[in-house]
């Protein structure tokens, strides 16, 4: 078993190596280098084009674009990230400033989307056929096909501005900064957020609690008189969970890319609400960075779940060797 | 007489038959099994009435979308102005009917773009096998390895915003999934016996793949095609309305709703992005309808 997860652990590293490569590769087509965000445009014309060569030397701005990657990959590796052209801020400092709020949020909507997602699954698949069955069907599908952001919009219509039970946005009000006073923010972003994801779980879990419901060791179970809860709970139930826990893993990167979006519209001070200041300031360095982070959150994750699944299924474990 | 049940069932049928209304029926199965589906087609339905009006805009409004109008600003839906008008005065309902033709067209475009790329080389790519098939995977393991909306917003700061653009940069972010798709259907039918038949003949390796194997593959490839213009609209609302998708000169979907990003417009005017975000909301869905009716119609285990 380590040695499965230390072997898909050693996969990742070319994999990001390669990545980021190409990233850098792309903002080399970006217009302008360090220099030109550095001098403030109203100065540009005075400032001689000795002098920039200067500062860009100093910079080391005009060596080969391989060696520059080199330098900056070797930097990364210890750890320095660079710094954003808005504020010179270190990347890295920027990053664990803001990861906390999405960790939040997203566990959040992770653990909502989660249980609602399976419960109405399991309920959906128990009354198979009947109005609530196809009814929930009908909402899974809204839920996949509302824009989040649009849900997010009436969501604080309604309840912010028109009844005024939750805030509009943000994190923490000034002064309160215990973890229950931002409950009431959290309400909102993570209920929107989870949206699409239970109305993803829902169906697989109905889905896969069907196929467990129409096998043979639920005939036994209910040949030998067991109660109808306990063959539904004990026995199908957790059959029919192996595959949900895969595909909760696998929507992952739905939760991180909706989180992008959601932040911005609750003005969550997230890594994602960051992300989209970044592309809209041309941070060139602080966009790359973050896109390399949530490659590296994206490839984590895709290891967990294979883990996992290697954990719950043996047959897994032992293809892989 | 146990045989008697049967015999009336019989007897029925070549009465049926007599009748004249049991004809072998013609035309496509998947397609009546489509028809038979209320939701599919309740979603064919919603998805040809969006569509249409969004095609036929300009018969159905006589305003222009970008008119603007200073003397009619904010005003609320009347008999004039179905959706009422923004702050500029613009009618927001011919907005949303010509808006959709651009959304459409990203969503859709793309999608078949997607499609066209990630089919023409998932299958050359799965027949061949070999270091093409495996240099082929690694790229698009690459893209995949992003969450899609960072690696949209990604190539939308290193190339910049047009339309144009973002259908590329669409078709770039979305074309790994079609490949993967494509790839997996080729690798199990490429062992079918036809296909050592034709292959035996000394048909060409291209012909094998796109004529006589591609055809099998297009269901899952139509549902998938299907899934992903509702992923691409949704993603170019999502992006539009951050300010970062289609220029805002362009009506499309998203930019109309970018307005709501102001907190007093979205209490205040409502008609300005309510309407439009409903309407998205009913494309997307009519387009996930179809979808999950193309599915089942695709699936041999389920007869209609």
């Amino acid at each position: 078993m380590l040695i499965f997860i230390i072997r898909r652990l050693l996969i990742l590293i070319p994999m990001l190596v390669v990545i980021s490569f190409l990233v850098y590769l792309g903002l080399e087509f970006t217009p302008g280098d360090a220099v030109s965000h550095m001098i403030p445009p109203e100065l540009a014309n005075t400032v001689s084009a000795e002098k920039l060569e200067l500062i860009r030397e100093s910079l080391g701005l005009n060596k080969s674009f391989l060696h520059r990657y080199w330098i900056w990959l070797t930097h990364a590796v210890t750890g320095d990230f660079g710094h954003s052209l808005a504020g010179g801020v270190a990347i890295s400092q920027i990053v664990l400033d803001r990861l906390p709020a999405t960790l939040e949020l997203s566990a959040a909507a992770l653990l909502i989307s989660t249980i609602l997602g399976c419960l109405l699954g399991t309920y959906s698949a128990l009354h198979r056929g009947s109005w609530s069955d196809s009814g929930l069907t009908v909402v899974g599908m809204l839920g996949v096909s509302i824009p989040e952001f649009f849900f997010g919009l009436v969501a604080i219509l309604i309840f912010a501005l028109k009844l005024g039970w939750l805030p509009v946005g943000g994190r923490l009000m000034p002064g309160f900064d215990s973890w229950f006073d931002h409950l009431p923010n959290i309400v909102l972003p993570a209920l929107v957020l989870s949206l699409m994801m239970t109305a993803g779980v829902m169906r697989y879990s109905r889905s896969s609690m069907l196929d467990a419901l129409n096998r043979d060791f639920i005939k036994t179970a209910r040949s030998k008189g067991l109660p109808e809860w306990r063959i539904n709970f004990l026995h199908g139930f957790r059959v029919a969970l192996t595959p949900v826990i895969v595909i909760i893993g696998f929507r992952l990167p739905t939760l991180i890319g909706g989180s992008v979006i959601i932040e911005e519209v609750f003005q969550w001070p997230g890594v994602g609400a960051e992300f989209i200041e970044a592309v809209r300031g041309q941070d060139y360095p602080l966009v790359m960075m973050i896109a390399l982070f949530s490659v590296f959150a994206m490839l984590l994750a895709s290891l967990i779940v294979d883990v996992l699944t290697a954990w719950i299924d043996p047959r897994v474990r032992m293809g892989a060797q | 007489m146990p045989g008697s049940a049967l015999d009336r069932k019989f007897d029925r049928i070549r009465e049926m038959e007599e009748a004249g209304k049991l004809k072998t029926r013609t035309g496509s199965r998947a397609l009546r099994k489509m028809l038979n589906n209320p939701l599919a087609l309740v979603g064919l339905v919603l998805f040809s009435i969006i569509l249409l009006a969004s095609v036929f805009a300009p018969w159905l409004t006589e305003y222009d979308p970008g008119k603007i109008d200073l003397r009619g600003r904010l005003q609320a839906p009347s008999a004039d102005h179905w959706f009422g008008t923004d702050k500029t005065g613009r009618d927001v309902f011919a907005r949303v009917l010509y808006g959709g033709r651009v959304s459409i067209l990203v969503g859709l475009g793309s999608a078949l773009l997607c499609a066209a790329v990630g089919v023409l080389i998932g299958c050359y790519a799965g027949y061949k096998g070999g270091w093409i098939d495996v240099i082929c995977l690694r790229i698009s393991e690459i893209f995949m390895a992003f969450p899609q909306i960072i690696l949209v917003l990604l190539l939308v700061s290193i190339v910049g915003q047009s339309l144009l653009n973002l259908i590329i940069i669409f078709v770039v972010s979305g074309w790994g999934a079609m490949f993967r798709l494509a790839r997996a259907r080729m690798l199990s039918l490429r062992e079918e016996e036809y296909v050592q038949a034709l292959r035996s003949f000394g048909v060409s390796t291209a012909r094998i793949c796109y004529k006589h194997i591609l055809p099998n593959a297009l269901g899952p490839i139509m549902v998938n095609v299907t899934l992903t213009t509702a992923m691409f609209i949704l993603a170019e609302a999502g992006l539009s309305f951050l300010g970062l998708g289609v220029p805002l000169n362009i009506p499309t979907w998203g930019n109309i709703l970018n307005v709501a990003q102001d907190l007093r417009v979205l209490q205040n005017n409502w008609w300005m992005w309510l309407p439009v975000g409903l309407v998205i909301s009913l494309f997307v869905l009519s387009v996930n309808f179809i979808g999950d009716g193309l599915r089942d119609s695709a699936d041999p285990m389920q007869q209609g």
